[in-house]
């Protein structure tokens, strides 16, 4: 079959996205990038919390550009223009009957609902998998839960750096003194975002079998915990408890980050095969290392890290940390630079992969976007489309999704159901 | 029984960790999954730790053990042309073919994306790899470690006078096949729904790139991220986090200072609002360490998750298995081992109902040359230069 002009993966799918903060947002933005069409629900006294404060105080400043809040402040951080592209806004008060209401409407004309609200809210709100799916027995219901949708611990609440621990990972991230460590960078959120567009892949499918739809239940501890599944099977069968071991690896040496040149700069290195060691002493021109007895197989160069890390150093210090990365991987050394944030978005390999979209956010001006962690052959991802302001397509939506009148929308706005001020 | 995936038949010519952990989940909703390792020396996972016994043999370890549930084993080398052949016989009966050797290697063996699409054009051919398959870093090589360096992620890990800290275990691995599973579904229902199959190209330094969340765009706005100390507090027996300085409600402060035997903190201005905690926590966390000191930390995380907030501990792999949330929900599965120990394994990544996670004991090294090889596709052990296992 040849294929003439590529279409989107997910076009045709639309998607009511009731997620905020981290985990369920990536999911979503996947999701737009792939074709589908979503529609993000906030609530004027409850926006997503990536849109931070509707009247930021001094303290709240570094999620703007430059420090900025601008006149809507709330359009503008770092973590909503990142994470919300590729959606469209609409404002609706969950807590109403209208708003309730409303929702439900909506509920009959897209195929998947995503949330990720503590575990209970939802029904609170009578908007429960039963009551939508009786309004839309083809709905895909993903609830993205702390804890998954059942158990003693269903209705606690969690963020990324809470399911760190809860899931075992902050018990073997630290450094060799066993201190547990976080990741600053709530791990389990992204990974959860990326399994869960697997986890709705498998359901439309099993909708295009059965025609009908399902709740799809997910615990982000859980997953989390899938993480370090080697170390539940290993204490399982020989009681042996998984802990911190800095940047050390069971099976490779020499394995960890070594200073280059410049402040805070490393080179990673790597070495699993004893091919792998002789091309390190050979980048390091040290061909004596590679006979030394000290370090002559994977076991001595464990237990001689500290040694071989000094020796490792005085050759790494000296070198650009991009450099040493060419000339170790010239020698079949697994290597890379220790890349901060800046270095990342001007890195050669992924530009010429096209990894980041430029985007023109109206609020922020240009940035480098973040996209997917995969590239398929025939179905491209989209053109990105930037970050919504807050309810910016109310009026669209309620009009052409709903059939709402302006005189109905004007109501709505009045009533404080929908609009694009946040309340206080 | 019908499962999500039972009519999806899968190739999985990977090794190490990435690309079998994307069979693995495929496997677990009921593809049927062929796993193809050298003959002789088997998937080099194989023998990474942690063993289960000291002696290394072929299915000692744990690693393997977890990431290669459900599969079947057959021995064969794509670099041998008449194995080459028998891997091309197997993928024309495929939906999905997994590979994670260096970009061009299968293409050499004459099993590349497009010799096998040519005859099969609806084949989903999944390349899990280091950097991608184009690019300049290519054809280099990585590791967990690698990608968490080169993805950015690391650099903010860890504390601000210490070497970059990656995450623990093998996360960045586990995550690149999570990435190659949800692309690989894609895949398969683009092929559902539009009649085409295609080439999935996982990086895992994109998948890195995409896990880092939000340095690279604090970067542009000007407020680069850094690493900094855990606001962890010790307990009794290991480490919380209170959370009691964000998304606190008002009255459970009070709840809170009763709790912890100081009522009078009520007053205290540093602590009063959910502002100005946040502003005072290392204060805070003072306060709160004297209490916590002298309580078990998972009674700590139930006392104050009771009072709604967003309370953490510390589990260790040990804890994981106690955990009564997980006993409740059966998360853990029992895999019975008929050549290995008996083992407890992390189940369903996520649950719908009418599907049943099937989990069984990884194979041993060939243990279906015989079933596959010989009565599927008629040659005989001696033709493959195999021996009988």
């Amino acid at each position: 079959m040849s294929i003439s002009s590529p279409k989107p993966a997910l076009e045709g799918l639309r998607i009511l996205d009731l997620s905020q903060v981290a985990a369920g947002p990536y999911a979503t933005m996947f999701l737009g990038f792939m074709g589908a069409e979503v529609i993000k629900i906030e609530s004027l006294s409850r926006m997503d919390i990536n849109r931070g404060k509707a009247r930021p105080g001094p303290d709240d400043l570094r999620v703007y550009p430059n420090g900025d809040p601008g006149e809507r402040p709330w359009n503008r951080t770092a973590h909503h223009v990142h994470r919300n592209i590729n959606k469209q806004s609409l404002t609706i008060d969950l807590a109403t009957d209208q708003g309730r209401e409303l929702l439900l409407d909506l509920v009959k004309v897209c195929d998947v609902l995503v949330e990720n609200y503590r575990g209970s809210v939802m029904d609170r709100l009578g908007l429960g998998y039963d009551v939508v799916s009786s309004q839309n027995p083809q709905l895909i219901y993903l609830k993205i839960s702390s804890q998954g949708a059942t158990g003693p611990e269903a209705n606690y609440g969690s963020l990324g750096s809470t399911l760190e621990q809860t899931g075992g990972l902050a018990s073997i991230t630290g450094y060799e003194d066993g201190l547990p460590l976080l990741t600053n960078l709530v791990y389990p959120d992204p990974v959860v975002g990326i399994l869960s567009f697997g986890a709705l892949m498998t359901a439309l499918r099993s909708r295009l079998k059965t025609g009908k739809g399902c709740l799809v239940d997910l615990s982000q501890r859980e997953v989390t915990t899938m993480l370090l599944g080697e170390s539940i099977l290993d204490f399982s069968v020989t009681g042996r408890i998984a802990v911190t071991m800095e940047n050390l690896h069971r099976d490779m040496s020499p394995h960890g980050v070594y200073p280059c040149l410049g402040e805070d700069m490393w080179v990673a290195i790597a070495v699993g095969t004893e091919d792998e060691w002789r091309g390190l002493c050979m980048a390091l021109g040290d061909l004596e290392l590679a006979s030394d007895n000290r370090f002559c197989d994977s076991e001595s160069r464990h237990a001689n890290h500290n040694e071989l890390d000094a020796i490792i150093a005085l050759w790494t210090i000296e070198q650009d940390h991009y450099e040493a990365m060419h000339r170790l991987q010239s020698h079949g050394v697994p290597s890379a630079p220790v890349l901060n944030g800046n270095e990342v978005i001007t890195d050669p390999h992924l530009e010429s992969r096209g990894f980041w979209d430029v985007v023109d956010h109206p609020e922020t001006g240009p940035y480098k976007q973040v996209t997917t962690p995969w590239l398929l052959s025939k179905s491209p991802r989209g053109i990105p489309r930037p970050a919504p302001g807050l309810g910016e397509h109310n009026h669209q939506l309620l009009t052409e999704l709903l059939g709402l009148s302006e005189h109905e929308i004007a109501d709505l706005i009045t009533n404080g159901i929908t609009g694009e001020i946040p309340k206080e | 029984m019908d499962n999500l995936l039972s009519d999806i038949n899968v190739l999985d010519l990977s090794q190490g960790v990435s690309g079998p952990f994307c069979a693995k989940l495929l496997a677990g909703w009921g593809a049927d999954v062929i796993k193809v390792e050298p003959p002789y020396t088997g998937d080099s996972c194989r023998s990474s730790k942690p063993f289960f016994q000291t002696i290394d043999h072929s299915q000692a370890s744990a690693l393997f053990s977890y990431i290669n549930t459900s599969k079947k084993s057959v021995t064969l080398d794509p670099f041998i042309p008449s194995h080459a052949q028998a891997i091309m016989k197997l993928a024309q009966n495929c939906d999905v073919l997994i590979e994670n050797f260096p970009p061009g290697y299968l293409t050499a063996c004459g099993l590349g994306y497009s010799d096998i699409a040519d005859s099969c054009h609806d084949l989903v051919y999944v390349s899990v790899t280091p950097f991608g398959q184009t690019g300049p870093y290519s054809a280099y090589k990585g590791s967990d470690l690698i990608a968490q360096a080169a993805g950015a992620l690391m650099y903010t890990i860890g504390l601000p006078d210490r070497p970059p800290l990656k995450v623990g275990g093998e996360a960045a691995l586990y995550t690149t096949g999570i990435s190659a599973f949800s692309a690989t579904t894609m895949a398969i229902y683009v092929k559902d729904t539009q009649g085409f199959g295609q080439h999935v190209d996982i990086s895992a330094m994109e998948v890195m790139a995409v896990s880092q969340l939000y340095s690279s765009i604090y970067a542009q706005f000007g407020r680069p991220a850094a690493r900094r100390g855990s606001n962890l507090v010790r307990a009794k027996d290991g480490w919380v986090s209170p959370g009691l300085e964000t998304g606190v409600q008002e009255s459970t402060w009070l709840k809170v200072c009763e709790l912890i035997g100081k009522p009078e903190l009520v007053n205290d201005s540093r602590f009063i609002t959910q502002e100005s905690r946040r502003a005072n926590q290392d204060a805070l966390l003072v306060v709160i360490s004297d209490w916590a000191g002298r309580k078990p930390k998972e009674e700590i995380y139930h006392t104050l998750q009771s009072l709604r907030t967003i309370t953490g501990y510390v589990a260790t792999v040990e804890d994981l298995l106690m955990s009564q949330q997980f006993v409740d929900r059966e998360f853990f599965k029992l895999v019975e081992g008929e050549s290995l120990p008996n083992t407890i394994q992390p189940g369903a990544p996520y649950r719908i109902a009418d599907n049943s996670w099937e989990i069984s004991q990884a194979p041993r090294l060939g243990e279906h040359n015989e079933e596959i090889l010989c009565q599927g596709l008629g040659y005989s052990m001696t033709e493959l230069g195999l021996e009988v296992s």
